[in-house]
């Protein structure tokens, strides 16, 4: 899922880095909302936003919304900053496991924050919020990168729209046939609908577990960070199990 | 211009929007700490679609009520914004029962009473002298309720003048 790059990486790779990533950021999205009252991945309204409250004279809520927009900004340039920097100096898979790992520990410090030290005050608010916005540029980065922009997680306004373009180039028979738009169909369908799952799971979950929502997203990036971890060491051991037999076979 | 240069600037833009923003978040009037003192309700304007002139005023009142319902103590007009966090009228009796927050980016009021929200409201301004604050409804009808409230001092100035 992470240890492969560009065009090395599989519609299988796509599929579940898009799905995985996509549910656990609709599900911090949603929590954040019911907590903060604040989104978390809708940077093009957070634009939008960003101008209606200067154009009102809000300079305090103006600047806190451009600190947030910073903030993704620079989670998105950090994990493009490991990626690229990372190579040669140690392996591709712990390069793009870093910007995971850092995800999972904002997103841990959120919830660890709330449980335990939240007074419920603007600044935390502000400063929490934050945390999750560059959460959620380190994956947003991690993501485009690594699959040379194919998958983007949060970017469901550009998702919506190439999936529109997808369905009217279904219109033409031929392309119904094309195995590259039907892949790239399936992978933007995958991750719209795991983004929809993702929300209404921590909206639901939010009911049940409260701030248990931060943690089940943490264990999703963990199954993130880990799985070639996991597969690596499972090819090793079948390779060794080879080697072994051939050299039985051998003597 | 060197691309070596531009680049350079680039960073530079990046840590200037990042300081400037803390900057302001720092000194400017935080919504956190302008609303608190004492509001007196000066208006409340519904904002509906489908509704005459003469419905809209009968709406009113049993709107009013209906909202307020949770909020008993703010019946009297006079909202105060407590430095504890509290939220009272002046002759409440009930002191500490409703809890008011102000989240997102300092646009959002929420009432509590014992943990639980009662109502959130949408700051739509707040200055030194006027709040108006703006509440979703989906009672009989759907729509936008307008309450616009003036700081108690300023009320009574105004009324000192007159």
């Amino acid at each position: 899922m992470l240890r492969k790059y560009s065009n090395h990486r599989t519609q299988s790779d796509n599929v579940k880095l898009g799905a995985l990533t996509a549910f656990s950021a609709g599900m911090v999205n949603v929590a954040s909302v019911t907590v903060f009252f604040a989104f978390t991945s809708n940077i093009t309204g957070y634009y939008a936003v960003l101008a209606q409250e200067i154009s009102k004279g809000n300079w305090y809520q103006g600047a806190v919304v451009l600190l947030w927009v910073t903030l993704f900004f620079l989670g998105s340039f950090l994990s493009n900053f490991v990626i690229i920097q990372g190579k040669g100096r140690w392996s591709q898979y712990i390069s793009h496991a870093i910007p995971v790992i850092l995800e999972l520990l904002s997103i841990l410090f959120v919830g660890i924050y709330l449980e335990f030290f939240y007074q419920n005050s603007l600044k935390e608010t502000e400063i929490l919020v934050g945390a999750l916005l560059f959460a959620m540029g380190l994956q947003n980065g991690l993501t485009a990168s690594i699959s040379n922009s194919v998958v983007k997680t949060t970017h469901l306004t550009g998702l919506t729209t190439d999936l529109a373009i997808l369905v009217s180039m279904f219109s033409k028979r031929e392309n119904r046939h094309n195995k590259a738009l039907v892949d790239k169909f399936h992978l933007l369908l995958s991750i719209m609908m795991s983004y929809v799952a993702g929300g209404l799971f921590g909206g639901v979950g939010y009911l049940y577990l409260q701030n248990g929502v931060f943690y089940l997203t943490c264990a999703i990036l963990l199954i993130i960070a880990l799985y070639d971890f996991y597969k690596i060491g499972r090819i090793r051991r079948i390779f060794e199990r080879r080697k072994k037999e051939v050299l039985v076979q051998v003597h | 211009m060197n691309r070596d240069v531009l680049v350079k600037l680039n960073y530079l833009l990046v840590a200037i929007l990042l300081v400037g923003a803390s900057l302001v978040i720092r000194h400017a009037e935080n919504p956190e700490r302008l609303i608190q003192g004492e509001w007196i309700e000066k208006e409340w304007r519904l904002e509906k679609d489908n509704a005459t002139v003469v419905e809209e005023s009968q709406m009113q009142s049993e709107l009013k009520r209906e909202i307020l319902r949770n909020v008993e103590e703010l019946h009297l007009g006079i909202w105060k914004f407590e430095e504890d966090g509290s939220l009272t009228s002046a002759s409440s009796t009930q002191n500490d029962a409703i809890e008011w927050f102000i989240k997102g980016r300092g646009h959002v009021l929420e009432l509590r009473r014992e943990g639980k929200t009662i109502e959130s409201f949408q700051i739509q301004q707040i200055s030194k002298t006027k709040l108006v604050l703006h509440l979703n409804f989906d009672l009989q009808v759907k729509g936008i309720i307008e309450i616009v409230l003036e700081r108690k001092e300023q009320s009574d100035q105004y009324a000192k003048k007159i």
